[in-house]
């Protein structure tokens, strides 16, 4: 039955060519402008290194490497967060009503305008928010603390709740795939409940991790609300600094930031890839839950 | 247009776009009398709205005021004071096909008048009979002027410094003191509760002047900078910024207000409707707007015609509109919601006397005019299109990533 899925001959170079066009083509567009340059708010049509230049005099270089930094830090957060969480939501949770709760609540973040969300925090992290207002009144610290609110501990914090859906997700989908018969298996055979973590859940879930660590990395390269909104101007990601190009109508350096991106983002899958490979690679990835 | 020549800006989408709106015209002209029996063409016209699209703080609270005032009704988009969003939507959005007017800091005529974008204002247009009577240092301002050609008719003025609370710093609160802008820079009092204005335009120069007025940088003007003058400001700021002096680069204006009315700083380089707001919720005279020793962005809001817009059927009401950015009822409600001055105030005193006004807004409208005068006396005028901007940005970009 599956046999007969096989795509024809002509399906799949048609989706290659659709697919340079609509993607690949426009990241080539990019690059090209970003070897042009902007004078008086009108972009020269005269090839020049100008702009790259420009990028690494004004410290934008910096912003790229803080951007990684923050984004992977971000992304091993949110992993050891959401691994756990999406394994008692899968194997542990036995309600079903609590499960479709908790799934709901999980999507508030799509949901949500993200501005909106994040700037209820400045009231809570602030000088005179609730959390410094409770811990200097009741004696725990003697002045607020300041580094709560326009800091990388605030973006840091700030980003747990966006992300954390994008990350649980696919662990917690894949999880649900796991037969509970291997688990059970596992546990007939002598394994201790660690063991069958590390040897039958881990290895078995290692396809939604993947999955996890891109849907939340890639956009966390591209996160400028957090930072603009927690960060108080002194956490500049890439984000801000695309955002702020392309205000001043600066579109080549605009392109040479999108292209540091798409370079950071593809070493970093590249890494992934390599990393995993040993466990399983992506054409196969879901053969391992397979009965 | 010269006639027989090509004009690049009327692309197969202008042609499009002329088509359908000819097609919907007729349709419209054709259902017309049938739907408004007894409506001349003249009085269609006069009820046409004018559309405009500027900066937050030109706008009046509520806009009806001016319609029982002159019948004309207007469709005012807000935008923010970004210069670079601004001159996309004019150049590249092509707004002129859908606005009549525009509101925005002068200096964008130096592009946009001689490119095609802005229409000259017609200084003898029947509608516009405030202009004789308006000052020069008004109309003939060169925030409004380029290339000896009137683009722009002035709107709103003033002269930005900074917010502070008087008590922090031990100043007199009846807010006549000039603070000095050392304060904001380098003051142990506010150290580590300062807020900056991301916006280098603003930022960078008033940085820039501070630093010329004492003679801690050899700068010529400092609303356009040149590269190494640029870089001389951007290292200061960056040495401050590493003293742990700013407490936040602040984005937006309702920014500006939450910081002030949370109090989560002591000074701000804000807007002065920013204080005002911040007073409604802390109390009167909480947050005063300074008077500085070293001098003030001073800026000036000019209103453009939208070329396109001159061929529409609605000119006389852009041009009433126009007209009454010059009258008393404008001066006096921007005055009095904003703190803003600009041309005719006599007209806004007058106004708000004949309409019963307390006696105390009036005084506050008188205020504001002395206020605008003294700032005016000091340096300098800010450029919204500096010749160095591409520099200044990328300099600024420094201090964000320090």
């Amino acid at each position: 039955m599956l046999d007969r899925l096989t795509p024809s001959g002509v399906a799949v170079p048609a989706f290659l060519i659709t697919w340079s066009l609509v993607v690949i083509l426009p990241l080539l567009v990019i690059v090209l402008f970003s070897f042009l340059q902007v004078k008086s708010y009108r972009v020269v049509y005269v090839p020049t290194l100008g702009t790259w230049e420009s990028v690494i005099d004004s410290g934008r270089w910096i912003v790229a490497v803080r951007t990684l930094r923050i984004a992977i830090t971000m992304t091993l957060i949110e992993l050891l967060l959401a691994f756990p969480f999406a394994l008692w939501l899968a194997k542990g949770c036995k309600s079903k009503p609590a499960k479709a709760i908790i799934i709901t609540l999980l999507t508030i973040p799509f949901f949500l305008d993200t501005s909106s969300r994040i700037i209820v925090w400045r009231s809570i992290l602030g000088t005179n928010g609730i959390v410094n207002t409770v811990l200097t009144s009741l004696g725990i610290v003697d002045e607020p603390i300041s580094w709560l609110l326009y800091s990388e501990f605030a973006v840091h914090f700030g980003m747990l709740g966006s992300y954390f859906p994008t990350m649980v997700f696919p662990i917690f989908m894949i999880m649900s795939l796991i037969d509970d018969d291997y688990l059970q298996a596992s546990s007939d055979l002598g394994a201790s409940p660690g063991q069958t973590l590390l040897y039958v859940i881990l290895p078995m879930s290692l396809p939604g991790v993947v999955a996890g660590v891109v849907f939340t990395l890639v956009p966390l390269m591209a996160a400028f609300v957090e930072p603009q909104m927690l960060g108080g101007g002194f956490v500049n990601l890439l984000g801000n600094s695309v955002n702020s190009a392309l205000q001043e109508l600066k579109y080549p350096t605009a392109a040479a930031l999108s292209t540091i991106v798409v370079a950071l983002l593809g070493v970093c899958l590249a890494a992934l890839i390599l990393i995993t490979r040993k466990r399983f690679d992506m054409s196969t990835m879901f053969q391992a839950i397979r009965r | 247009m010269t006639q027989g020549k090509f004009d690049p800006r009327l692309s197969r989408r202008n042609f499009v776009e002329s088509a359908l709106s000819l097609s919907a015209l007729t349709a419209a002209a054709a259902t017309l009398p049938a739907a408004l029996p007894g409506m001349s063409q003249q009085a269609w016209a006069a009820g046409a709205p004018v559309k405009g699209y500027g900066v937050t703080t030109a706008q009046l609270k509520d806009w009806s005021i001016m319609t029982k005032s002159n019948s004309v009704t207007m469709d005012y988009t807000p935008t923010n004071a970004d210069i670079g969003v601004f001159m996309r939507d004019v150049m590249s959005n092509d707004l002129g096909d859908t606005h009549d007017f525009f509101i925005f800091d002068g200096g964008t005529e130096d592009v946009l008048g001689p490119e095609g974008y802005y229409a000259p204002i017609v200084e003898d247009h029947p509608e516009l009979t405030l202009w004789a009577r308006t000052p020069d240092t008004w109309k003939r301002s060169d925030l409004i002027r380029a290339d000896d050609t009137q683009w722009g008719v002035p709107v709103i003025g003033n002269g930005d410094a900074f917010g502070y609370f008087p008590e922090v710093i031990g100043a007199n609160p009846n807010g006549q003191d000039e603070i000095p802008w050392t304060t904001f820079f380098e003051g142990e009092q506010v150290k580590g509760r300062v807020a900056i204005d991301r916006s280098w335009l603003q930022s960078m120069s008033e940085t820039a002047n501070f630093l010329k007025h004492h003679g801690r940088a050899e700068i010529e003007d400092p609303a356009d900078l040149t590269q190494e003058e640029a870089r001389a400001v951007a290292d200061y700021l960056v040495e401050r910024k590493q003293a742990g002096h700013f407490r936040t680069i602040f984005t937006a204006f309702e920014e500006q207000v939450q910081l002030l009315s949370n109090k989560e700083i002591d000074m701000i380089n804000c807007w002065e409707p920013a204080t005002r707001d911040a007073n409604l919720a802390l109390g009167p005279g909480t947050v005063i707007y300074a008077f500085t020793v070293e001098g003030y962005y001073k800026w000036g809001h000019g209103a453009y015609v939208a070329t396109a817009a001159m061929d529409r059927d609605n000119v006389d009401n852009i041009y009433k509109v126009l007209n009454y950015f010059l009258g008393g009822e404008y001066r006096a409600y921007q005055a009095k919601e904003r703190g803003y001055a600009g041309p005719n105030m006599d007209l806004g005193v007058e106004y708000a006397t004949e309409h019963g006004w307390p006696q105390e807004d009036i005084d506050l409208l008188k205020y504001t005019g002395e206020k605008v005068e003294r700032k005016f006396e000091k340096p300098f005028w800010g450029k919204t299109t500096p010749s160095n901007a591409d520099v200044m940005e990328e300099e600024w970009q420094r201090f964000l990533n320090a």
